[in-house]
């Protein structure tokens, strides 16, 4: 760990904070953390623990009541939400074009970046299609492409997979892994699944229940590329067990 | 059932209902001889229609006139008004009373008032009918240009984007089922003011509008002829109301599920 965090610059740091939402419920509660450049960190934790409205705070979207928030790269920062979260009536280009047509960027150069972001999520043949006319696990690579289309280096994703079914979930994650590989940027991913975490992470952080606190952490210190040999390995068993077991521990499993 | 045959069930079952009611219509006017100065049989509305046709035609034009300058002023007004509204809380809650109250008073209570007013009458009547349409366009819009994916609202806002890129890319999108939910009510209810306030105007108001002929058809006991405006009068209500649809099904038909697979 402590390596890690030496020969990477801090790309995203919370002090002390703490969150209460408008009507009274306490959802954070002193939350420390340094997420250093190109990590891909993982939130664990049961359904109420903070870990969205953590990754809210980092995103910029909601001020945390008490607490310091410091951001490396202020506006390249992209959110995958947990359902896909398109405009019903816009195609699949014009949704992935939104974040560029927002920021003004000419035609030529928006459709350019929009088709290889369509591209390299797999959708080019449904850049036309509507929402609707996708599958869920197809929905969510649009709002993937979305969110690459920036070239974000901080990539925050709230269950992004958490509606979709274990094969498409699968397929996903590492697809996920090997994008993360090959663009650097940083991950704070959310999620419930012990396997999901274990599989995709450089280190995963255990989150008590409310008010939500950063229980425990562990560095999953096994190398990329991981491909379903790993999912399949002793290895991975144990370090599942393991996570397992400081989530026992933290009164979150 | 199959999908056509249910779809053609739906075509044919309220059309059989129709023939039926009419031929008792006319068998029982025809069987007790009831004289057609009380209830005239649909043979003969038919035939005072096609011999009239040239002066209630002529009055069906004046009165869908008001109607639809009635439901273009209030498609206008109430999107501008809902506009208005969703800027701020504090705007819609200090105006939407007075919204109500416009909804609540009744326009044959308010029309004399307006005739009275406003010397010409046709845009008295216009102002009349765009009274009892307005309300449906500012509740439907209001609710519309609210009714946004808050996960949407969130990208938005991630992505920086300015009141204006939010309403026209987000919010007016957004708000198109819940519009055309609104003119379909107010097609209606504009024909529906037209002809009201064209009878509290009585011979004061265009002295030319359907509601004039029933008026004046009553006073004559030419009650075939009353029935034939009225007769022109639901059609025509029909007819404001398909279109309201028609463009409501054009506008939506591919994205939401209101006008998915009708």
């Amino acid at each position: 760990m402590q390596q890690t965090h030496s020969t990477h610059s801090t790309v995203l740091g919370l002090a002390g904070v703490a969150h209460v939402h408008a009507n009274g419920v306490r959802a954070l509660d002193h939350v420390d953390l340094k997420v250093s450049r190109a990590e891909f960190l993982t939130f664990i934790g049961p359904s109420g623990c903070g870990k969205s409205t953590l990754l809210r705070i980092a995103a910029g979207l909601v001020a945390p009541t008490r607490g310091k928030v410091t951001r490396a790269d202020d506006d390249a920062t992209a959110f995958v939400f947990q359902s896909a979260t398109l405009m019903p009536w816009a195609d699949v280009a014009r949704n992935v074009a939104l974040p560029l047509d927002l920021a003004g960027l000419d035609a030529a150069d928006r459709d350019r970046r929009v088709g290889a972001a369509i591209e390299r999520v797999g959708l080019s043949e449904f850049a036309h299609a509507l929402p609707r006319e996708l599958s869920g696990g197809m929905q969510m690579r649009a709002s993937i492409a979305r969110a690459l289309v920036t070239e974000p280096r901080l990539l925050l994703m709230d269950e992004p997979f958490g509606a979709l079914d274990e094969i498409t979930r699968g397929r996903l994650d590492r697809e996920l892994l090997e994008l993360w590989r090959e663009r650097r940027f940083t991950v704070l991913f959310v999620t419930h699944s012990l396997t999901e975490a274990v599989f995709l992470s450089t280190r995963v952080l255990v989150m008590s229940p409310r008010p939500g606190r950063i229980a425990a952490g562990l560095v999953i210190d096994e190398p990329y590329p991981r491909d379903e040999s790993f999912r399949l390995s002793a290895r991975f068993a144990e370090q599942c067990a393991q996570l397992q077991n400081l989530m026992v521990r933290a009164g979150a499993a | 059932m199959s999908n056509v045959g249910s779809r053609r069930a739906l075509v044919l079952a309220p059309l059989a209902v129709g023939i039926v009611m009419l031929l008792a219509w006319q068998g029982l006017v025809s069987a007790f001889d009831v004289p057609s100065y009380l209830v005239p049989g649909p043979w003969l509305v038919a035939k005072t229609l096609v011999a009239d046709w040239s002066l209630l035609w002529a009055s069906l034009m004046v009165t869908l006139g008001i109607a639809l300058l009635a439901l273009l002023a209030a498609v206008v007004l109430g999107v501008a008004t809902a506009f208005v509204f969703v800027q701020s809380r504090a705007v819609e809650v200090s105006l939407l009373p007075y919204a109500v109250l416009l909804q609540v008073t009744p326009i044959v209570a308010i029309a004399p008032l307006i005739i009275i007013w406003v010397r010409e009458p046709l845009p008295a009547l216009v102002i009349c009918a765009t009274i009892v349409a307005l309300f449906p366009m500012i509740a439907n819009s209001t609710l519309g240009l609210r009714s946004v994916d808050p996960g949407l609202l969130d990208l938005f806002r991630m992505n920086r984007a300015s009141r204006w890129q939010t309403l026209v890319r987000l919010r007016v999108p957004s708000a198109l089922p819940y519009f055309f939910a609104g003119l379909k009510v107010s097609s209606g209810l504009s024909l529906i003011g037209a002809v009201v306030a064209e009878f509290v105007a009585g011979t004061g108001g265009t002295a030319s509008g359907l509601a004039y002929q029933i008026l004046q058809a009553g006073l004559q006991l030419n009650i075939p002829r009353l029935f034939a405006a009225l007769a022109l009068v639901t059609a025509t209500g029909v007819a404001l109301f398909a279109a309201a649809s028609l463009l409501a099904w054009l506008a939506l038909r591919r994205w939401h599920e209101s006008a998915i697979g009708t």
